[in-house]
């Protein structure tokens, strides 16, 4: 790593307390402490549901950042933490901060939680953070839920893992910037991303 | 015209039943209203107002490409890329050499007229002072940083002020604070996946 | 807070910038929206697909809306167009993800008789003819007046009212046979 690069690791590092109470403490001096108390709440709250502090600390920093009211800043962490929740009730006591944010904006998007569950259900040792990103960014674009959850899942089925899932939705996402409406987009790069299809898309690797 | 059959009162009984989309559907719709483009409907003077800022985009015009003629062979491309070799030419896709590593993803915002730019995110508690950006040729602002694997909202803070979404990148959903955002995925190390940026 | 400002104020404030604004007129309409839909298209997927089409059709056009205290009329117009279309080239949707589509409805389907009566009338609604459909949906479900009813689908009221009649009596010759055919 270069000295720059060396610098803006040790700054990030510095910006990453371990325990939810040293999170909360990153609010001191960004939000008053009326707001500081009422997102520490809900962060003690969440904790219980076993969602992480950071994210939400990090929503609350996000508001502070942008000007936003404390009032404004609150409900939003209150959202996310109920994001949050929802998805590690899907994704179950073991999954890891990355898949719960992922699985949190999933959810967000509209991906149900059954879908969540069976994604665990069948990938029970793999990390899901790509999968249920994929879906959500697939969502931002205007692929509507289910066709988004519909097109990973097939795709997961069939071996294709986080690198490809990516590369189908930046494909899917081309198509949609040049005019394509967005569920046909999705039908339409799921065909060409399986396995056996007449496509000049290369076959998935399948995984042992 | 009042219909008083007690079966077409029993009908609209039933149909009046309150009911309620599922959840995140409020979400998916608020979704597809922020990815409708700008300045929608937004009044022009409003729009006048924002900076003149374009995305680094596959679907760039000639003008990108000249710029990304430049930076091909400043050894900077793209939007955001996995980690560089030593030789300072920048790998398409980076492997980690250990779950959990970091990888290094490069930013990238095209800003002419921009005095500063930094970038603001959940990797630096959306700090804005912290990843300041520098300008390489042509008005285009970059900076590296290293992440650990996960997904991290952000924004560029243009003139120390305005918050500008990526428009290369996937928007964030959830409440942005009426200042967009957007997102970026970093990938594990684990075997047959790519690291860095996604 | 946004829950407490009404319509007018928050479409005012969405074409001002505050693009979030929306979303207090989103979940202010949505219920309403989707029992309307709900009863159009019989379809509950269909329905919140065209909700929430209509939703977005609305943001993008959110400049002529004339009556911006009135949103929900004006959301109403423009969903019921949506109704319209959708109900004209409904088709099924591709099936060939069958196992997938199971595992998803099975967490969203409601159990019950309710839903065997529900599923009955909304059978029932579906052999009248769209229009007829429509008019006993504004009438006896939204509750509308006839020159309400006028304005959203541009039929004059006599033909309105003949929709509503025509759509009663079918309605209770086809839920009447039905339900002759099993015991309440």
């Amino acid at each position: 790593m270069n000295a720059r690069l060396l610098g803006v690791a040790l700054v990030l590092a510095a910006a990453r307390p371990a325990t939810a109470v040293a999170q909360v403490e990153r609010l001191a001096g960004r939000v008053d402490d009326a707001t500081r108390a009422a997102v520490a709440a809900v962060v003690d709250s969440a904790r219980e549901a076993g969602v992480p502090a950071e994210p939400l600390v990090n929503k609350a920093l996000e508001g502070a950042s942008k000007g936003a009211d404390g009032a404004r800043i609150v409900a939003a962490v209150h959202a996310l933490a109920g994001d949050l929740g929802r998805a590690r009730s899907a994704l179950g006591p073991g999954a890891s901060p990355a898949e719960l944010v992922a699985g949190g904006a999933a959810v967000r998007a509209g991906v149900r939680g059954a879908v969540l569950e069976e994604l665990r259900a069948r990938y029970p040792r793999e990390s899901l953070m790509v999968p249920l990103a994929v879906m959500a960014d697939l969502v931002a674009r205007g692929v509507p839920a289910d066709t988004a959850a519909r097109s990973v899942l097939v795709l997961m089925r069939e071996g294709v893992r986080d690198a490809e899932l990516v590369a189908f939705r930046q494909s899917v996402e081309r198509d949609i910037a040049l005019g394509a409406p967005a569920g046909g987009a999705a039908a339409v790069r799921l065909d060409g991303a399986l396995p056996g299809t007449t496509s000049t898309t290369p076959a998935a690797p399948r995984k042992p | 015209m009042t219909d008083d059959d007690p079966l077409i009162a029993r009908v609209a009984a039933e149909l009046r039943r309150p009911r309620s989309p599922g959840p995140g559907f409020d979400g998916r719709v608020m979704a597809a209203v922020r990815a409708v483009p700008a300045p929608l409907p937004a009044r022009a003077w409003a729009w006048l107002r924002e900076p003149r800022v374009l995305a680094l985009s596959p679907l760039g015009g000639a003008a990108i490409a000249a710029c990304l003629a430049v930076l091909a062979a400043a050894g900077v491309w793209g939007a955001r890329r996995g980690s560089r070799d030593g030789s300072g030419a920048p790998a398409v896709a980076a492997r980690a050499a250990a779950p959990a590593a970091p990888s290094v993803v490069t930013f990238v915002l095209v800003a002419p007229q921009a005095s500063t730019v930094a970038l603001a995110g959940d990797f630096d508690g959306w700090d804005g002072a912290r990843l300041p950006m520098r300008r390489e040729a042509a008005g285009i602002w970059t900076v590296d940083v290293p992440l650990t694997p996960g997904r991290y909202d952000y924004a560029f803070v243009v003139d120390g002020r305005r918050f500008v979404a990526d428009p290369a990148a996937p928007r964030a959903l959830g409440d942005d604070f009426g200042r967009p955002s957007s997102v970026v995925t970093v990938g594990s190390g684990a075997p047959g996946a790519a690291g860095g940026s996604l | 807070m946004i829950e407490d400002e009404p319509d007018g104020a928050l479409v005012r404030r969405v074409l001002d910038g505050d693009l979030e604004a929306f979303a207090g007129l989103v979940a202010r309409h949505r219920d309403r929206g989707l029992r309307f839909a709900a009863s159009m298209l019989g379809d509950a997927a269909e329905a919140e697909e065209a909700l929430q089409d209509a939703f977005v059709r609305a943001y993008r056009s959110l400049r002529s809306c004339r009556e911006p205290d009135r949103f929900g009329a004006w959301l109403l117009q423009i969903l019921v167009n949506r109704c319209r279309t959708r109900a004209a080239r409904f088709q099924r949707r591709n099936r060939q993800f069958v196992r997938d589509d199971a595992a998803l409805e099975r967490a969203a389907a409601p159990a019950g008789r309710s839903r065997e009566w529900r599923e009955e009338i909304e059978r029932a609604l579906a052999r009248l003819d769209p229009l007829q459909r429509e008019a006993f949906v504004l009438k006896h479900v939204e509750g509308l007046e006839y020159e309400e009813m006028t304005r959203l689908t541009g039929a004059r009221v006599p033909a309105l009212k003949m929709r509503v009649k025509r759509a009663c009596d079918r309605l209770r010759v086809l839920l009447g046979e039905e339900s002759g055919r099993r015991d309440r």
